[in-house]
């Protein structure tokens, strides 16, 4: 399908906000405190497409925090895959990049429906970046993927929103506004705003994808990794906060009678110090990654040169949460292969 | 848009969804392993390749992988062995005859029987590595003819923790096999030999052109592979399989990561040669 570029005037947002939340759950960025959070939404003054960054990514709408897998009960067990139509608006090119790779990475090898479902009844629109989140770099990282797997992109314009719609799912969102074919001007004006956003990142990559996963990846016995970790907690935010990150642990949980439940997914994460412990009964374990270093490496290795191949680039996409949200800010993508970079 | 529902009628395949098993016997092998024999409660007979693995749960405990310890040449019923160990171990080995547990797989990718047949092969089994590596030494000694020279070591800490007495006893006087045990600490009853695996290979001369399976506890592993080296065994020829955290089996939570390699998807059994350079396989 080739890309259709509309107009939506400012006057006219609030009602295409409601006819869609009149289709489907609609999650947008809203305010909470000083922070922004992806949340469903139940009226579009909530709606802040001016927003930085989100404390999580928006893959919850799709991969919620907890998920139920399973239920059972005395007569056996069912699935729990129950998806319904979403809308996930306001999503920045950064996030749609990385819901992108968690297509790929559910659907591989074993397809997980349990992904896959909601991702299928969800609709995702995207936005322009108005405003630049302080320790944002995703101008210089993996410029090589390009953000994909939306269903239409909407550009905030002084007057108003040009609305570009990518495939079917999003030319069904036309019906819920009063869009108008975009003018030559309007489009020119909408990829300049995208294209010079770009210049405004605070942190910067000095090297190319390919340059620095190779050298992170010879870099695995440095002792870089020891100075660096120093002051981990091992608290796991950097994983839960990163848009890429699906490490899931999965638990038993029982219903008040005791005779029903439900096996139940969470978001996990490498930093966890028994992310990679097994029992060996009496007491005894063995941790294959004991070291809070060797974890701390894990995470950069997995971002940086794991699964490049795989997605054609680096497993990060330059959102700065992590760097934002560890408490002793030593998760810093940018510093860390630097600093890999220079020794 | 002009839909109002907000559920779709789509049914979507769920990988997590177990299915039935009865067991159909129990045996406590040691103080802390349960030997089980299951029968699929549809009745479709169970169809895996020695090494490959299942997640086997009990409702409400949880699940954990288990390596298949029978052989596909028997199909009516399959063989789990579960250490007591943690919640859901400690749920699943109260379980008995008659009762259900919930299976997933099979899982993984197990040993490379294309590889195998028509050479000598050596099997290296440490305490529960021996449940696993059981589903090829079956398949070997139902498909005798198809293999060379069958030598198998086992070794565990005491005399108390062989497993299978039944097989073993089988296996000491056979004709089929060559098998060497050793104990690390004997007791006063023990006759046989006394020191860890390695010592074995002073008991017999094992030929540099044989496929060799190495499956034991983490420490294990290197010192194995040394004795390998000094016999002249390829790294191509040595099989190892291995034990990670694994919480989906199927190659998505991550937990049992390797480097690059997830123990689910792309082992339990790895061809040394292939991770002999990640750095997190070994100790």
């Amino acid at each position: 399908m080739n890309t259709k570029s509309y107009f939506l005037k400012e006057t006219d947002f609030d009602s295409f906000v409601e006819e869609m939340m009149k289709a489907a759950v609609v999650y947008a960025p809203v305010a909470k405190k000083h922070w922004f959070v992806f949340a469903p939404i139940s009226s579009p003054k909530e709606v802040r497409l001016d927003y930085d960054v989100t404390i999580l990514p928006p893959k919850k709408a799709i991969y919620p925090v907890r998920q139920d897998l399973v239920s059972f009960g005395p007569g056996g067990a069912a699935t729990a895959i129950q998806p319904e139509p979403r809308i996930l608006f306001g999503v920045h090119f950064y996030d749609i990049k990385a819901i992108d790779m968690l297509d790929l990475l559910f659907r591989e090898n074993n397809e997980d429906w349990n992904y896959l479902a909601q991702r299928e009844n969800t609709t995702i629109v995207g936005s322009n970046i108005q405003k630049v989140s302080k320790r944002a770099f995703w101008a210089t990282v993996g410029k090589g993927v390009k953000p994909q797997g939306h269903d239409a992109f909407i550009t905030k314009l002084p007057k108003g929103y040009v609305f570009e719609v990518f495939t079917p799912k999003g030319e069904k969102l036309l019906a819920c506004g009063k869009f108008k074919p975009a003018t030559q001007a309007q489009i020119d004006e909408a990829k300049k705003v995208n294209e010079e956003i770009l210049d405004k990142c605070p942190e910067k990559l000095s090297h190319g994808s390919h340059e620095i996963a190779a050298k992170v990846r010879a870099a695995f016995k440095s002792k870089l990794w020891e100075e660096l970790s120093r002051t981990c907690f091992s608290c796991g935010t950097c994983n839960i906060v990163c848009p890429t990150c699906y490490c899931f642990d999965v638990q038993d949980n029982w219903n008040l009678d005791q005779v029903s439940g439900q096996r139940a997914r969470a978001w996990d994460g490498c930093l966890l110090e028994d992310f990679a412990q097994v029992s060996l009964g009496a007491g005894a374990s063995e941790n294959f990654r004991e070291a809070r270093s060797q974890r701390y490496r894990h995470r950069l290795m997995r971002k940086a040169t794991y699964l490049n191949d795989k997605l054609g680039g680096p497993a990060c996409v330059g959102c700065g949460r992590c760097s934002a949200q560890c408490v002793p800010d030593i998760a810093d993508p940018v510093r860390i292969i630097e600093s890999i970079m220079e020794s | 848009m002009s839909t109002s529902t907000r559920s779709t009628q789509t049914t979507y395949p769920n990988i997590f969804l177990p299915r039935p098993a009865e067991i159909v016997r129990t045996r406590q092998d040691t103080a802390l392993e349960k030997h089980f024999t299951l029968k699929m409660k549809d009745g479709q007979p169970m169809l895996f390749e020695p090494g490959q693995m299942l997640e086997v749960s009990v409702f409400g405990f949880g699940e954990i992988p288990i390596g298949f310890a029978s052989s596909p040449t028997r199909t009516q019923t399959f063989d789990i062995v579960v250490r007591k160990v943690g919640r859901v171990s400690g749920a699943l080995t109260a379980l008995e005859q008659g009762q259900t547990l919930y299976v997933r797989g099979p899982l993984g990718h197990g040993f490379p029987m294309d590889k195998l047949r028509g050479q000598n092969i050596l099997i290296v089994a440490g305490g529960i590595g021996l449940c696993p590596t059981r589903s090829l030494i079956l398949y070997i000694l139902d498909r005798r003819s198809e293999f060379k020279k069958f030598t198998l070591f086992f070794g565990v800490k005491t005399p108390q923790e062989q497993l299978f007495l039944e097989d073993l006893a089988l296996w000491r006087k056979s004709a089929d096999v060559e098998y060497y045990e050793t104990v690390d600490r004997a007791d006063e009853k023990w006759k046989g030999n006394v020191g860890v695996i390695t010592t074995l290979f002073k008991k017999v001369a094992v030929d540099p052109n044989t496929r060799v399976i190495v499956c034991g506890p983490p420490v294990m592993y290197k010192f194995v592979i040394a004795e390998l080296d000094s016999i002249g065994v390829s790294r191509n020829n040595i099989y190892v399989d291995l034990e990670r955290r694994m919480k989906c089996g199927i190659g998505k939570c991550g937990h049992c990561q390797i480097n690059d390699k997830y123990v689910c998807l792309d082992g339990p059994v790895f061809c040394f040669k292939d991770i002999e350079n990640l750095e997190e396989a070994f100790r």
